[in-house]
């Protein structure tokens, strides 16, 4: 998620507009009385569970502008950032070395993803288009049009077969990557939609939007099968289902991640510690060792709890500004972390454990 | 999908049949199978090719060209990987659908000396990921057990014991030799059944290929199609007289060295015909849980596809309509209320269950209810509460554990019970495993560069 979408391109009303809804850091009012601040983490206990060791490992340079998500390749090799600079870099993550740019969007970038087999690379762009790129030769194979306003957020299905993309109009649209085509468009929120993801089999899509509001839908019908309400001042910025799709990781401006269940509408567990207030911080899963709960934070820090005690195991420090990117490599114990204005780094983490003695 | 079954009031009526055309896939198909995973549909055409579909995007993702004449049977190894092909130009073709080039290699090409009428894998194979043992019928009415595992590479007929010594049997096959119509698989893979032309289910058994048992079943005269439930006990047959009957079929003994069988006569527990217009059919299939029967009519005006309830006293439940276009095959998905059905025009139909509607479901916290229902106020609903008491039970709660990562390994397929440790059969089929293997993702090929605007 880029939280300055269109900010180095304000001269037209509707960049303008998007500055004022997206960065607003006031909650909307709300007659409604605010929802129980979220429980305080549990005092530190003296935990047999085993403490990650993560170290900085690359401090990767070159965007020129703010970034706004950093993704792994399913296949491990390579790492991928974008930013509104509207270059999406390819990097290595054992070398910290930057592999390859891949130009095109005109305007900047928010979102981006893997295709399975880690051949391309779909993004989400401001310019009201997804690209598809074939990393390996750097070329677009698919420019997909549609939306009707800024695209913010996009995920491939498991298999590849499908692509969902969530823009500034409010609408999701699921397309066909191979044809290039839109499937389906539903009219999903009346806000910036800011995140949308597949569950494994792709029946199952899960949206979130400044509207507040976190969404199921059938993928084939496009029905809305429920409708998740977070607390009143906790606006949804990310949601994605767990590696398994049984629950769902969102974030929200109270600065608080939760996972819920989605069956049952119950949440189950609450991550506090962090700073969320203001921007699209996005957290994810790290399943590769133990299993953490990673996220940045507007402190500058990289945050890590342990999944099932919601205690913070590890703080990194080194960003210079609000950390709003994190991706967990799929079978290391690698993590990426990325920067806005004035730090642009991409920085990998390593933990000292994984590291070869 | 959980979500469906749990979001709704848990109503014991739920319909677990499908009830409307979801999709129509422009085909030139005359017949259509389910992958095991529910995601494709394998179309085969009378021209020689045939066609994969991936459901989730309505699209051919592969053309299988190969045959010179009409594709007569499709089917799926376990895992997806491999496709096969049998056709009119006496071939049948293994695919292997994990190949990177469209049309997919070619892994197995299988050459008899007359059309081949159906061939299928071997079930067992599919469940160990092997998919070197194919049961083949030709249209003469020869069924071949062929083994393609280095170490068993075979080709062995199956033929009916003809018993000098009884004179009632002596007479009988004097008069005619019965000629093999159908030939399938139980869903164990033990066994094979076929279906004869004077109204007999021959039983062999797949490793010894000796016959275990004869079932004459009177009046059904040839034997058209069988298909079996899948938990391998119910069986039910397709014949000339345009009944579909059911059977609980007996438990078969190992096969005796002395080549004794049983020689019985099955009683259908249910027989399933239309009572007015007294159709034909083109197939039947069992849903996956078993509990319902469809049936697609042979009905040269309307595409009518019959649903029995066989878990209820086999009661018809209802005719889908599915419009002008005759039925010419049907086939039931593997895990969903879902059927696909080809016309005589080519087209596959999908048919779905779809849900209605839940406006309730835009609204978080809401529930929709069908009528008015009297609110009855919770005893501590409206009590004051202390905040950090219920911070602190909410603490509670959050202490369970939660699982995000171990995926539930699927059901589907495992309803026959395997004990493959005393089994000598199950031994037999599992020697030799292919590369069949779950997880596997078919190669998506982007095609042609359109050319951008």
């Amino acid at each position: 998620m880029d939280p300055f979408a269109g900010m180095d391109d304000s001269t037209t009303d509707d960049d303008n507009a998007s500055q004022a809804t997206e960065d607003d850091p006031q909650v909307p009012e709300n007659k409604e009385p605010p929802a129980p601040a979220p429980p305080q983490p549990p005092p530190p206990t003296s935990s047999s569970r085993a403490k990650p060791h993560y170290e900085l490992k690359h401090t990767m340079r070159g965007h020129t502008s703010s970034i706004s998500a950093v993704k792994f390749s399913p296949d491990g090799t390579l790492l991928a950032s974008c930013s509104n600079d509207r270059v999406v870099k390819i990097w290595s993550p054992f070398t910290g070395e930057l592999i390859r740019n891949l130009n095109g969007h005109t305007k900047g970038l928010s979102d981006i993803a893997w295709s399975s087999d880690s051949v391309y690379l779909v993004s989400a762009s401001d310019d009201h288009t997804v690209r598809i790129w074939d990393v390996d030769s750097g070329l677009t194979t698919r420019v997909l049009k549609g939306h009707t306003s800024y695209v913010f957020c996009v995920n491939y299905n498991l298999t590849s077969t499908l692509l969902v993309s969530g823009g500034c109009d409010g609408d999701v649209r699921i397309w066909n990557p191979q044809k290039g085509k839109c499937i389906k468009t539903i009219h999903a929120h009346l806000d910036y939609v800011t995140a949308v993801h597949f569950n494994r089999d792709a029946g199952l899509i899960v949206s979130c939007a400044l509207d507040g509001l976190i969404r199921i839908w059938d993928t084939n019908s496009g029905q809305c099968l429920k409708t998740l309400a977070e607390g009143h001042d906790a606006i949804c910025q990310h949601v994605q289902f767990s590696p398994n799709s049984k629950y769902i990781l969102s974030t929200a401006h109270d600065s608080a991640i939760r996972l819920w269940d989605y069956n049952t509408s119950r949440c189950l567990k609450t991550y506090t510690g962090h700073a969320n207030l203001k921007y699209c911080i996005a957290a994810c899963f790290s399943v590769t060792g133990s299993k953490w709960i990673v996220s940045g934070s507007e402190d500058n820090k990289v945050y890590l709890w342990d999944l099932q005690s919601r205690e913070i195991v590890q703080v990194l420090e080194g960003h210079s500004d609000v950390v709003v990117a994190v991706a967990t490599h799929p079978q290391q114990n690698m993590i990426a972390s990325a920067s806005m204005e004035s730090d642009l780094t991409v920085r990998v983490w390593v933990d000292r454990v994984a590291l070869p003695q | 999908m959980d979500i469906i079954s749990d979001t709704k009031p848990k109503d014991p009526f739920t319909i677990t049949y499908p009830t409307q055309v979801q999709t129509s896939l422009h085909s030139q198909a005359t017949l259509a199978r389910f992958d095991p995973s529910g995601r494709f549909v394998a179309a085969g055409r009378a021209d020689g090719s045939a066609r994969i579909w991936d459901l989730d995007t309505k699209s051919t993702v592969r053309w299988l060209e190969g045959h010179v004449k009409s594709v007569t049977c499709v089917d799926w190894s376990r895992n997806s990987t491999y496709v096969l092909t049998a056709s009119k130009d006496w071939n049948v073709v293994i695919w292997d659908l994990s190949s990177e080039t469209d049309p997919p290699k070619r892994k197995n090409i299988i050459r008899f000396d007359a059309p081949v009428a159906s061939a299928s894998f071997h079930p067992r194979n599919r469940h160990v990921s092997v998919s070197q043992i194919l049961l083949v019928l030709l249209t003469p009415g020869d069924a071949y057990i062929v083994d393609l595992r280095s170490q068993h590479r075979s080709r062995v007929e199956l033929c009916e014991v003809q018993e000098e010594s009884d004179e009632e049997y002596q007479s009988h096959s004097n008069k005619h030799r019965s000629i093999s119509t159908v030939a399938r698989f139980d869903p164990s893979g033990k066994h094979v059944f076929i279906g004869t032309s004077n109204g007999q289910v021959l039983v062999f058994n797949t490793r010894t290929k000796t016959m275990i048992a004869r079932h004459k079943i009177t009046g059904a005269g040839s034997l058209k199609s069988l298909e079996f439930a899948k938990n391998g006990r119910r069986l039910v047959t397709n014949s000339q007289d345009r009944t579909l009957r059911q059977f609980t079929l007996p438990l078969y003994a190992p096969p005796s060295v002395d080549g004794i069988y049983i020689e019985q006569e099955l009683e259908p527990t249910y027989r399933f015909s239309d009572p007015i217009n007294k159709v034909a059919w083109h197939g039947m299939c069992y849903s996956p849980d078993g509990e319902w029967l469809a049936g697609g009519a042979a009905d040269n005006a309307t595409h009518r596809i019959y649903i029995w309830d066989v878990g209820n006293d086999g009661q018809f439940v209802t005719a889908l309509d599915g419009g002008r276009e005759p039925l010419v095959h049907l086939h039931w998905h593997p895990h969903k209320p879902a059927i696909a059905s080809t016309t005589n025009q080519g087209n596959v139909f999908i048919w779905h269950c779809p849900t209605p509607e839940r406006w309730g479901a835009f609204a978080g916290g809401f529930e929709e209810v069908d009528e008015n229902i009297e609110y009855e106020e919770r005893e501590d609903e409206f009590d004051i509460e202390d905040e950090s008491e219920i911070a602190l039970r909410k603490q509670k709660e959050e202490e369970e554990e939660v699982d995000i990562h171990s995926v539930e390994v699927e059901k589907r397929g495992d309803y026959w019970k395997w004990n493959a440790a005393d089994d000598e059969d199950i031994a037999w089929a599992d020697d030799e495993p292919d590369d069949d293997n779950a997880g596997w993702k078919l190669k998506i090929l982007t095609e042609e560069e359109e050319p951008m605007n």
